[in-house]
This record gives C-alpha cells, sequence and structure tokens, in this order.
C-alpha cells in the first residue's frame, strides 16, 4: 500500500512539473556544444525579449546532422556547428535562408569571416567564433626556435609535442610541409604524407582533444599543436608562451550559425541572432568562450587582457579551410592517421 | 504447480524476452547489415550490398590494431592472474569481519565512475607527480620518469580497472572449496606445496579460468583506458571504431570492425567452455 501511494505521488509529481509553470512562455531551442554563451548573455535575451531559451547540446557535428535530419530540420530553431557540416546541412536542405532584413547587426561581422565554402553567398549563415591551429611552444623547454610546422620534426623536439586528435589537421601538417593542399583529393599524395608523418612519430608524445593545454602547461610536453580556446586558456595562466601561426600557412575553422528549415520558431531565432550581433554582448561571449571573435564592431569592446588572443592578427586573413573531401580520400586519411598513431606509441 | 499456472508465468517472462530480441538481438542484426552495405560519399549509407568493408580490416594497418588489442589483452590479463589469483585465494581464507572488509574496499572504487578513476591515475603518473614526488623523495630516481602516456601506463590502467574481477571470480571459487581435503592430503603427509598443487589449484581451476574470461575479453574494448593514460598512441580496434563512426563517417566499416572483434571474443568464450566444460563464469554475481 505504501510503495502504491510512492508511485501514485510521483505519476503526480511527474504530470504536474510542466503545468506548474503556468501560462506557456514563448521558447527558442538552441542547438549547439556545451558552453558556448555565457548564462548572462542567455539571461539578458530572455528579460529583454521574454522568451525563453531552450539549451540543447551536442557532443559533435555529426550528432548534430544526425539529430537534425531525423527530425527533419525542424525541432530547433537555431544551430550552431562547425563549417564542413554546415555545408551538408545545406546541400541537404535542413537550413533556411536568413532574413536579413531582421538583423540590424549584420554589418558587424567581419567579412574575412564571410563568404566562405560552405555558404559562399551569405545567406544562411552568421559566423559565431573562428579556430586556427596554432603552434604553442615553452621556450624554456625547447631549445629550437618554431615558425613553422616543418620545425616540429626536429630531432631536438624527441617525445616532446603534444597534437590535437583530429586527422585532417595533424595530416595537413604534413601536407602543408610538402605544399600540398589540406583538401587534396590525390590519395597517392596523402599517402606520402603518411610517410612524412611516420617521421613525425618519435616526436609525439601525446595526441588528445580535450584540456591538451593542461598537459603544456604542467610540462608534460614542450610545444603543442591545439585549438583556439586551448591556446586561450594557455596563454592566460603562462604569458611566456609563444604562439606561432604556421609559416607554411594556417589551417582555420569557422563555426555558423543557421536556422533549420522547418524551425518552430524562426522568428525568435532571428531576434537572438540580433541580439547576439550586438558588440557588447558578442564582446562577453567572445570573452567567455575563447575563439577568435567574428564580429569586427565587437573588438574594441573586448577586455584588453584578451583582446591579443581573440582578435587573428592581419597578417594570418589567408589560411586555408579543411573542407570535406571524397570517402575515398577520407579513407585514405583515416589510415594514415591510424598507422601514424601507432607509429608513435612505438 | 497446477497447469493453470503455466500460462501467466510464461507470460510474466514474455517482457524479458521481448526486451532481449528488441535491445540485444535487433541492435546485433543493424550492425550485422550495416556491415554489409556501402558508405555514402558525404554522409550516412547506400543500400547497395558489399563486402569491401570486411576487405579492407585486412590492410596491414587495420590487423595491426587487432593483434596490438590482442596484445595488451594478454599482457594484462597475465599481470592481473598473477596479482588476482593469490589476493582471491587469501581473500577466501580470511575470518568473518576481515572477509567483509576486504570486500567492502573492493567494492568501493565502484561506486565512482570508473574515468574519474582514471583521471586519477593521471594525477599519479604525470610528470612531477605523486609518483615522481614519491620516488624522487626516496632518493630512488633523480628526475621525473614521465610514466604517463607511455605503454607501462596503459597496462597498470588495465590492471587497475580489470584485476577486482579475478579476485572475486578466484575468490568465489576457493570460498565454495571444502578445505577438508587440504587437511586430509597434509595429513597424508603432503607437504603444503604440494597440497596446494594437487588439490587447491585444480579445485580453484575453473575460478581462475573465468577469471581470465572476465579480464581478457573486457580488455579487448577498453580502449578508453589506452585512450587517456596512454595519450592516444596505443592503437586498439575499438579506438579504430571510434574514429570511424565520430570522424571518419564510415558507419558501415565501423561494423564490420565490431562484428569481427565480437566473433574473435565469442570464440574466446566457446574456448573457455571447451577447456573448463562449464556453461557459467563464476564469479558472476
Amino acid at each position: 500500500m505504501k510503495r502504491l501511494a510512492t508511485i501514485l505521488l510521483a505519476l503526480i509529481l511527474f504530470v504536474m512539473i510542466p503545468g506548474g509553470c503556468g501560462k506557456k512562455a514563448e521558447t527558442m531551442t538552441l542547438y549547439t556544444w556545451e558552453g558556448m554563451f555565457p548564462p548572462e548573455v542567455l539571461e539578458g535575451f530572455t528579460k529583454e525579449t521574454g522568451i525563453a531559451i531552450n539549451y540543447a547540446n551536442f557532443d559533435t557535428d555529426e550528432n548534430m546532422l544526425a539529430r537534425l535530419s531525423e527530425a527533419g530540420g525542424g525541432d530547433y530553431d537555431l544551430v550552431i556547428a562547425d563549417d564542413y557540416i554546415i555545408e551538408t546541412v545545406i546541400a541537404q536542405g535542413l537550413a533556411q535562408k536568413l532574413d536579413t532584413a531582421k538583423l540590424t547587426g549584420w554589418g558587424n561581422i567581419n567579412p574575412v569571416f564571410q563568404g566562405q565554402f560552405f555558404d559562399p553567398s551569405n545567406e544562411y549563415t552568421v559566423p559565431y567564433g573562428s579556430g586556427v591551429q596554432t603552434i604553442v611552444y615553452n621556450p624554456a623547454a625547447v631549445q629550437k626556435e618554431i615558425t613553422g610546422y616543418a620545425d616540429l620534426w626536429d630531432e631536438s623536439l624527441r617525445d616532446n609535442i603534444a597534437v590535437i586528435g583530429n586527422y585532417r589537421v595533424v595530416n595537413g601538417m604534413a601536407l602543408k610541409v610538402m605544399g600540398e593542399s589540406y583538401n587534396t583529393e590525390d590519395t597517392a599524395v596523402i599517402a606520402q604524407a603518411g610517410q612524412k608523418m611516420l617521421e613525425l612519430a618519435p616526436n609525439i608524445r601525446l595526441i588528445k582533444n580535450d584540456n591538451l593545454q593542461d598537459d603544456l602547461l604542467s610540462g608534460e610536453v614542450g610545444a603543442a599543436v591545439m585549438y583556439t580556446s586551448q591556446v586561450t586558456l594557455a596563454m592566460l595562466q603562462n604569458p611566456d608562451l609563444k604562439v606561432v601561426y604556421p609559416t607554411e600557412g594556417v589551417g582555420f575553422g569557422i563555426m555558423g550559425t543557421f536556422i533549420p528549415s522547418k524551425a518552430p520558431n524562426a522568428e525568435a531565432a532571428h531576434k537572438f541572432l540580433d541580439y547576439v550581433l550586438r558588440p557588447e554582448v558578442s564582446a562577453q561571449c567572445f570573452e567567455y568562450m575563447g575563439y577568435y571573435c567574428t564580429n569586427k564592431a565587437a573588438e574594441s569592446h573586448i577586455n584588453e587582457a584578451y583582446r591579443s588572443f581573440l582578435t587573428l592578427p592581419e597578417s594570418v586573413t589567408g589560411g586555408e579551410m579543411i573542407q570535406t573531401v571524397s570517402a575515398e580520400a577520407e579513407e585514405a586519411h583515416n589510415k594514415v592517421w591510424t598507422e601514424f598513431r601507432a607509429a608513435c606509441g612505438n | 504447480m497446477s497447469k493453470k499456472k503455466n500460462g501467466p508465468a510464461w507470460l510474466m517472462v514474455l517482457p524479458l524476452y521481448l526486451f532481449t530480441l528488441v535491445f540485444v538481438l535487433g541492435p546485433l542484426v543493424y550492425m550485422v547489415v550495416l556491415s554489409l552495405l556501402r558508405r555514402a560519399e558525404v554522409w550516412g549509407v547506400t543500400n547497395q550490398f558489399t563486402l569491401e568493408n570486411y576487405k579492407n580490416i585486412l590492410a596491414p594497418v587495420y590487423l595491426k590494431t587487432f593483434v596490438e588489442s590482442f596484445r595488451l589483452a594478454v599482457i594484462s590479463t597475465g599481470i592481473i592472474a598473477l596479482i588476482g589469483y593469490p589476493f582471491g585465494y587469501f581473500m577466501a581464507k580470511l575470518q568473518g569481519r576481515w572477509k567483509q572488509g576486504v570486500m567492502m574496499a573492493l567494492m568501493i572504487p565502484f561506486w565512482t565512475s570508473s574515468l574519474i578513476r582514471l583521471y586519477g591515475w593521471i594525477i599519479v603518473l604525470r610528470s612531477g607527480g605523486v609518483l615522481d614526488q614519491l620516488l624522487m623523495g626516496l632518493g630512488l630516481t633523480n628526475g621525473p620518469l614521465r610514466m604517463l602516456y607511455t605503454y607501462p601506463a596503459v597496462v597498470i590502467g588495465m590492471v587497475y580497472a580489470l584485476v577486482p574481477f579475478m579476485i572475486l571470480a578466484v575468490y568465489s571459487s576457493a570460498e565454495k572449496m571444502d578445505w577438508g581435503l587440504v587437511e586430509a592430503a597434509r595429513d597424508l603427509g603432503a607437504s603444503a606445496p604440494k597440497a596446494f598443487l594437487t588439490i587447491t589449484f585444480p579445485l580453484t581451476l575453473p575460478g581462475l579460468l573465468s577469471g581470465v574470461i572476465l579480464t581478457f575479453i573486457p580488455s579487448m574494448g577498453l580502449f578508453f583506458i589506452a585512450d587517456i593514460l596512454g595519450g592516444n598512441k596505443v592503437v586498439l580496434v575499438g579506438s579504430v571504431i571510434q574514429d570511424q563512426l565520430t570522424q571518419a563517417r564510415n558507419w558501415p566499416f565501423a561494423a564490420a570492425l565490431s562484428v569481427v572483434l565480437m566473433i574473435l571474443t565469442s570464440a574466446m568464450i566457446w574456448l573457455y567452455r571447451k577447456v573448463a566444460h562449464v556453461k557459467e563464469l563464476e564469479g558472476l554475481l
């Protein structure tokens, strides 16, 4: 009897929770990685417009695409994801064109990050942060002065380098040293890059994606190839580290915001986009995220302590973006990568 | 039991069967089917039948990952047996409260996520970490050992994660054993080592063997330990499968790798049953 009462109570509570909120407020579902917006920005938007934000997370771009295509472009009002996956999203008809008339802050966007391969005529996306793969090293722990990827092959760096676990980026270093494109479709060239990678293997101490900056800061490695957000965190804790924009050219990625084709509340999504395009709000977001600022007007609002990390130097704007390659080239990359990882362990 | 009651009893089991069918057999069939399809150029799979995925596994680079998984599993299981067997054996000989205490000490770590406990090992093994400070403090080493992100670090992680299963398996078979037999052997003049080799060891062998299975099979799949403590440099099959799913978007190949891995582990269990002549694993609670 007692158990029955407990179950009934649980059921009642369950039913009451959604009803307990009273009048149903307007909501907007935002779908992106965790930690993309500071809480003040989300709260500020709700306070101003009365639109509650439902923040849904994905962990990888691929999961986002799977979920979005299951929902037929519905369920979510605004998505932030990486450039290459947005190309696929648009090609599959899962995004809708933006109504730029509703975006008063459209002009604030830094044009360097617009007109890229995934959205050549800027119809679908607003860039939200950019990352560059850079080499960061601790001059106290490395004898050689590093200026580009080629220096990572130096023998003095034996067992002293960490790289992120993204094989397009890491294989791309070898391709760049060879003077090739990140996006080459030639499997023979990719295999050749693989041979070059095997020569790099003895220098690699560690491959990992999360919190790579910790290993550089703790002295586990002397040099690391990292994502921008990690570089920011590393530099804030140890200003003596050196950031290198490789002479071979940098690879950069852009995160883009788009509205799914059947977004239940596209109106609110436009309002949110415009809110985030405001220079002050945008500056807050970039300080929080630690990615390069894609909003020109926001740059002067960024706290001086961070500004140099969060704005891309003029000299490196000509980087090449990593794009989706054919299945055949992808498989070649994968093979090279698996071989490389195993070689690092030996 | 009258016949009348059989109907409802059968109905009671039905949900269990349905559950198994939907959540075990279903995904299994899905995986096998997926492994026989061709990947789409950018996203997802096409409906074309192909054996290409299985053929791709034969590339030396992927075969090597199977060998590597096997090698790590053998090394880990060997060390686990060396530590776990005596531990389980002596644990069974402990008296009342001590036995409960040791059992509790074995169980408590399971209350914490294994991932968190692995991060604990990072703190111990990293340069200038707990282990280094201890060794340097004792004057045994001069500089940091740089243990983290090496093969031994991976083995330590594997042994740590799996040794309780060996202990429990050996314990449960030593516990069941009739110690009177050992006493009889001793009374009849057998030396302690001889009594152990002729009585205790054969009687606890099923526990040891099931411990081997309980540690060997998971160690074929625990790739995250190799990733976290080995800095992604020890490439196991599981890690390649993960790469295929999350980065390469080649689901059919990931499925084919999984199918082969499952066949290999099933073969291990089959072999165990042949050798041990039993149907159930000891120590499975």
